[in-house]
């Protein structure tokens, strides 16, 4: 139970949860007014507004557009299968180990490094693998290694495993957190194997976190632009397309439209999992109260 | 993580004081790069994003921390976690999308003006909205507030509650419950939100790209600048340097105050 203070005025609480209420009004703003754009018929910096959905389904007519959202998803679907296992893994080694704060360290400090300097530290260092590699071809005569690094695919995606994998162990850890791992020890005690145990006691329970975690970086990796950019090679992504476009011509009605997709599907995506959380999560503690207090 | 995270940030330091070839580097020693950044108009570009950033910071402490605390001590518990979300949502929009879109909110014709010229409150627009320095703080508050939001309340959800509870009994005023009880209990989460708003602040090139207007250079801005150009021994002396900051801050953060203790809750 929280705290609360019986005698403060009710006034004063309102303009407490009415300040609240602006801060998230104000950092959602850009985004309702791409909405609010992409319905415009006459675009954007018109004097009126006449409300449409021609934008919408015009945006599947661009050919750019769709190419870079397809290099996108592409790029989502091979990040997803190496990083959730990834982020799995270290959660369980977090808690395991008894020095936690290198493994925070090394997995948390992605956070707080810019993009624009951790891409040009990839850029670079890609780089140089593949002079090595490039070297040590010549010098074996084995060319299989050579353009391995060459920018494309892998080194994108590499790009984004480093930058999602913060937060998909953010959030397995805290859907972990709830698990007793003497449920674990308890399995094994049994005769079950290391991975028995986990995939039949431990996953189940922290499956919704898991899922979560899938749905942020599929979402992650549509908002990326830096170390995409850097990265990538020669093909463009869905945040590639929109800020050549913002700088250079000035952005499309169809882009409002793209943008307001993305943004709609991940905020539709992002709440669906939170009101589903809530749900179980308030769906467990009633469970919890009827085992401890059978009476009531 | 060590192999494309750790070892290409500690390596930003080596190709640093590489000499710069015509499209390349190659191996030498040389502070050339960190001379081109100190004894260069960098250097005040670098020392103004730096004093952006802080403004940034000091904003998002003042915006932020009351909520934090607004949520820690007024809403019920189950419903705590719920009220936190609502800022994850902005950070799952595209930060393109968000920063681009302030262009015509805060512009001299844009929603932001002309809302204050119909209420009368301004005679004419304002125009240092967007293109200016104020246009980089307003973007970088925009951007990083529900990280200064989330950690500090991180830090304020270990506080047990017979805390607040006692010092209700005892009848303490709310001046010195914040300055005894919450600041000191939520300086790890407060610290590792202004590293992350301030060292963001002067890496991201993308927010004085959009709102900051021609003179508007970070360290970010540089550093990608400089790869543009082909200096990649200077793009990694801003680099080196960044990481650096960033070290340094987290370093002293953690002496301080145990920034492990924000995973506590969720561990």
């Amino acid at each position: 139970m929280s705290v609360r203070d019986d005698f403060q005025p009710q006034w004063k609480l309102a303009l407490k949860w009415g300040w609240l209420a602006f801060a998230v009004f104000i950092l959602m703003a850009p985004t309702f007014y791409t909405v609010y754009i992409s319905f415009n018929e006459l675009g954007f910096g018109a004097k009126y507004y006449i409300f449409t959905f021609q934008w919408y389904e015009s945006v599947f007519s661009d050919r750019q557009l769709i190419g870079a959202l397809g290099w996108t998803m592409l790029l989502a679907l091979i990040t997803l299968p190496i990083v959730i296992p990834f982020g799995l893994l270290s959660a369980k080694l977090y808690k395991q180990s008894s020095k936690k704060v290198w493994i925070v360290f090394v997995l948390l400090s992605p956070l707080f490094v810019p993009a624009d300097i951790l891409a040009s530290a990839l850029l670079v260092f890609f780089k140089n693998l593949n002079k090595f590699f490039t070297f040590i071809a010549d010098f074996t005569g084995f060319y299989a290694l050579e353009s391995w690094f060459d920018l494309g695919i892998m080194t994108a995606v590499i790009g984004l495993i480093v930058y999602t994998l913060p937060y998909v162990f953010v959030v397995i850890m805290i859907t972990m957190a709830r698990y007793r791992n003497e449920q674990t020890e308890a399995a094994r005690d049994l005769g079950a194997s290391a991975w028995r145990a986990f995939w039949e006691i431990e996953f189940p329970q922290i499956r919704a976190g898991v899922f979560s975690a899938c749905a942020f970086v599929v979402i992650l990796t549509f908002n990326e632009y830096t170390r995409t950019s850097l990265l990538k090679g020669g093909f463009d992504t869905f945040t590639s397309v929109l800020i050549s476009q913002m700088l250079n011509t000035g952005m499309s009605e169809e882009s409002y439209a793209m943008a307001s997709i993305v943004s709609l599907v991940a905020i539709i995506i992002v709440s669906s999992i939170l009101i589903f959380t809530a749900l179980r999560s308030e769906e467990l503690e009633k469970v919890t109260r009827k085992v401890k207090e059978p009476n009531k | 993580m060590i192999v494309f995270f750790v070892i290409p940030l500690a390596l930003t330091v080596v190709w640093s004081v590489f000499e710069r070839t015509m499209f390349w580097m190659e191996p030498a020693f040389t502070l050339f790069s960190y001379e081109n950044f100190f004894f260069s108009s960098r250097l005040e570009n670098f020392l103004s994003s730096m004093m952006h950033s802080s403004i940034s910071v000091v904003c998002a402490f003042f915006i932020g921390f009351p909520i934090a605390i607004f949520i820690r001590r007024r809403v019920k518990k189950v419903a705590q976690h719920r009220v936190m979300l609502l800022f994850i949502l902005p950070f799952m929009v595209s930060e393109i999308i968000r920063i681009f879109a302030l262009r015509p909110i805060l512009s001299r014709n844009g929603v932001v003006n002309s809302f204050l010229m119909d209420m009368n409150i301004i005679d004419s627009p304002i125009s240092i909205f967007v293109f200016t320095p104020t246009g980089v703080v307003i973007g970088e508050i925009v951007s990083f507030l529900p990280f200064m939001i989330f950690s500090t309340f991180l830090a304020l959800e270990a506080i047990p509650n017979y805390i607040f509870e006692v010092c209700s009994d005892l009848g303490v005023n709310r001046k010195r419950m914040f300055l005894d009880i919450f600041f000191p209990l939520a300086a790890p989460g407060l610290f590792a939100g202004s590293v992350f708003i301030f060292v963001n602040g002067i890496g991201i090139a993308l927010i004085p790209t959009i709102l900051g207007g021609p003179g508007s250079v970070n360290a970010g801005l540089i550093a990608t600048q400089a790869i543009i150009a082909l200096d990649f021994p200077l793009a990694m002396a801003v680099s080196a340097i960044m990481m650096f900051t960033l070290m340094g801050l987290l370093y002293i953060g953690h002496r301080l105050f145990n920034l492990t203790k924000l995973l506590e809750p969720i561990s």
